[in-house]
């Protein structure tokens, strides 16, 4: 599956981006995989975890070309 | 001064106005904050948030919502929430639970950088 994934907030930082496009994932598990491996420090960071802009509470089930994001604490006002 | 258009049967209206604090943090003090947002589930929170408070408040007529993105200086505002309603004490009421619950659950994150540009990220938590 093709995986557009968003970081915001201090994860931005500690990738170094605010946008990936993984390809070639078969889970949410895979993706977790392959983040981590490529961002080591990023298992230490609290974060939610949002698909095509809605809050999942579960591990998701993933489909082709959906919208990953990583959601530090929010912190609006 | 005209703050609700054409309509004339807003009795009261509240009006939050957010600002950018100058807070010290150790020898250090706030310049500036750097807000970024997940624009488009930020939108439909905002619009679930409205309709939350709508639905709370039968008196309330309108909710207007307005959050800074990028960098924002010490003083300068970063939200606006104007509510409309019949008379003053929903209006109020109203605009309290707004604050709250855009604080609580608007997808924006917050850097802020020091006078001497180091940063530090509100709410940061490490798992």
């Amino acid at each position: 599956m093709e995986i557009k994934v968003l970081y915001f907030g201090v994860l931005a930082e500690v990738t170094q981006t605010m946008f990936r496009q993984y390809s070639g994932i078969i889970s949410f598990s895979h993706l977790m995989q392959r983040i981590n491996d490529e961002y080591p420090d990023f298992v230490h960071y609290t974060y939610r975890i949002a698909v095509n802009s809605v809050l999942q509470n579960e591990e998701p089930q993933l489909k082709n070309n959906d919208e990953v994001a990583f959601l530090p604490p929010f912190a609006g006002g | 001064m005209n703050l609700s258009g054409s309509h004339n049967d807003r009795g009261g209206q509240s009006l939050f106005v957010g600002r950018v604090r100058a807070d010290e943090k150790g020898m250090k003090r706030v310049r500036a904050i750097e807000y970024t947002a997940y624009g488009d589930m930020a939108a439909l929170e905002a619009k679930k948030i409205k309709e939350e408070v709508l639905s709370g408040f039968s008196d309330v007529r309108d909710i207007a919502i307005l959050h800074s993105t990028g960098l924002v200086n010490a003083g300068e505002i970063s939200l606006l929430i104007l509510v409309s309603a019949g008379h003053r004490r929903q209006a109020i009421d109203a605009c309290s639970m707004t604050v709250e619950l855009i604080k609580e659950r608007l997808p924006v994150w917050k850097k802020e950088i020091f006078d001497d540009l180091s940063h530090e990220w509100i709410n940061e938590k490490k798992a």
